[in-house]
């Protein structure tokens, strides 16, 4: 998660316009999702990956690593659909008998499973498009000013922040566990975990507090409100993103 | 306009269990000037602060600004805290945002200031704390040191006449504790606030500071310019604190090598004088 974080902050695309960026990732999902043919899906796999390696400069490595994590899920989860268990072998392309049942593949359940697998790879690549170029900050201004309950992006900007002191604290107290030997055996691993989740707890509500404090002596009086650093409004990018859009759902047409 | 910018009256605080924080204190902040608030662990230093910028409210005695008492309704409160802005000792404490830029405006922001006078004060504020490179960088990835200075930055922005620092140079590497220290006094100079330390760091008192106060237990213990204050060895050591290097050295010399030196000492320039000075009796002696 922190790697995908230091990556957006380093995108090439990071300046963008964050509302352009959203809006190319869900309607360009919307567009994937909704046609459900394999040639859309792989068009949209095509120009995310183009999008994210050349346009953002995410190192190719990274890129594919990363595909690869929802790609786990994706094939027990198409292999579900794929493989049919009826008591007659009907219409497979290939079976196995097993007991009084048979295990096999249709054709019509391949082309679902392969349709499947594409869309949702699609659909994966769109979002990796977003969260690999857009930093959470930016998300959250786009969230902003596209109205979304206020109440609801303050939650994220400060869970956001905190998830990182968080993730320290815990680190560092691992660390000073492990090295009074903490977790050398099982029982007292167990011990020491339970020590770390409550102290975790205590930690973050002192934490709570103290920032009320400071937000208080800054004027706080119930909204965090903040100023965006101003990005740069391209209208070519608008224009880029309906082009492809257009193109893809008139290509869904002509197929 | 009175010569002192903030004072306490009597002020007395004791926190909602019971536990007297601070008895009686009297402090006179002269405007322009920085101020030392030195004292051990649990001195009540920070409740102190947290009283000055009304957070906190006193049990009894008074918080007066400009020479009036202040008021605790909402807008003498905006006002106050305005005027009177407070950084606080851990960074992480007072950066809510994970952006730079966005915690800065945080401040005006509450001010009610229009969009483009926020932009501008941002700005200066991050271009004067001098990191104005930073302000792309998420808040998590910067160094304890940047983390400060963005902290600075944040209060900055709000324009306040008197800037208080709690423990302003804790955690923070020889090379940082010179370079914000130095950087509060060059805003001073150009911006004419006032500050206020906390800190139990007795050696940067004699050199960036012309008042200290210190408080023991809830009350002021000592008071006066730092070399008054320091001249007071065996009290300040029963006060949890000590003399500031240079200051015990001349007292060593003194007391135990027969040093005749004159005037008090506590910074290097200071003793280097006074130990020329001896070194040129010597000579006139011997003649």
């Amino acid at each position: 998660m922190i790697n995908i974080d230091t990556f957006a902050y380093n995108s090439k695309l990071k300046d963008r316009d964050p509302m352009e960026k959203l809006l190319f990732t869900f309607v360009t999902l919307s567009v994937c999702l909704w046609a459900n043919s394999i040639i859309i899906s792989l068009t949209v796999l095509l120009i995310m990956t183009w999008s994210t390696i050349y346009g953002g400069g995410i190192p190719r490595t990274v890129y594919f690593k990363l595909l690869l994590i929802p790609m786990v899920f994706l094939i027990f989860g198409v292999l579900a659909v794929a493989i049919e268990i009826t008591p007659q072998p009907y219409e497979f392309l290939g079976s196995i008998s097993f007991f009084n049942f048979y295990l096999g593949v249709s054709k019509a359940g391949l082309i679902t499973a392969t349709q499947l697998f594409f869309r949702a790879l699609g659909a994966v690549s769109c979002l990796y498009y977003l969260s690999l170029n857009t930093p959470m900050i930016d998300v959250m201004s786009a969230l902003r000013k596209l109205r979304c309950p206020k109440l609801l992006v303050e939650m994220m900007s400060l869970i956001y922040r905190f998830i990182f002191i968080f993730i320290t604290t815990a680190e560092t107290m691992i660390i000073a566990q492990s090295s009074r030997l903490g977790y050398s055996r099982f029982m007292s691993g167990y011990r020491s975990l339970s020590l770390l989740i409550s102290s975790i707890f205590i930690r973050s509500y002192q934490q709570a507090d103290k920032i009320y404090t400071s937000l208080e002596s800054r004027g706080y009086d119930g909204e965090l409100n903040v100023l965006e650093k101003s990005k740069g409004y391209i209208s070519t990018g608008y224009l880029k993103v309906l082009g492809i859009n257009v193109f893809l759902v008139i290509l869904t047409f002509i197929i | 306009m009175s010569e002192h910018i903030l004072q306490t009256k009597n002020l007395s605080y004791s926190y909602p269990d019971g536990t007297t924080a601070l008895d009686d204190i009297n402090v006179n902040i002269k405007r322009g000037q920085t101020t030392a608030i030195l004292g051990g662990n649990g001195a009540g230093k920070t409740t102190l602060f947290l009283n000055l910028n009304g957070v906190l409210k006193p049990s009894s005695g008074n918080v007066i600004y400009g020479g009036k008492s202040i008021e605790y309704s909402k807008k003498g409160l905006t006002a106050l805290r305005q005027a009177v802005g407070l950084v606080f000792q851990d960074p992480d404490h007072q950066l809510f945002s994970a952006s730079v830029y966005q915690d800065v405006s945080f401040g005006p922001m509450n001010l009610r200031l229009s969009e483009e006078i926020v932009r501008k004060r941002v700005e200066e504020s991050l271009i004067k704390t001098g990191i104005y490179d930073l302000k792309d960088k998420p808040t998590h990835c910067l160094s304890f040191g940047q983390k400060k200075r963005v902290a600075i930055a944040g209060v900055l922005a709000m324009e306040p006449e008197v800037l208080v620092l709690d423990e302003p140079t804790a955690g923070l590497d020889p090379k940082g504790v010179g370079e914000i220290m130095r950087l509060l006094k060059e805003m001073q100079q150009d911006l004419g606030f006032s500050i206020i330390i906390a800190t139990h760091d007795v050696d940067i008192v004699p050199l960036y500071c012309d008042y200290a106060y210190v408080l023991d237990e809830g009350k002021v213990a000592m008071e006066g310019s730092p070399n008054e204050v320091f001249s007071k060895a065996e009290l300040l050591r029963n006060l949890h604190l000590r003399l500031p290097r240079i200051a015990h050295l001349m007292e060593i010399l003194r007391k135990n090598d027969d040093f005749e030196i004159g005037n008090f000492a506590s910074t290097i320039s200071q003793a280097r004088k006074e130990i020329k000075r001896w070194r040129e009796n010597l000579r006139l002696v011997n003649k």
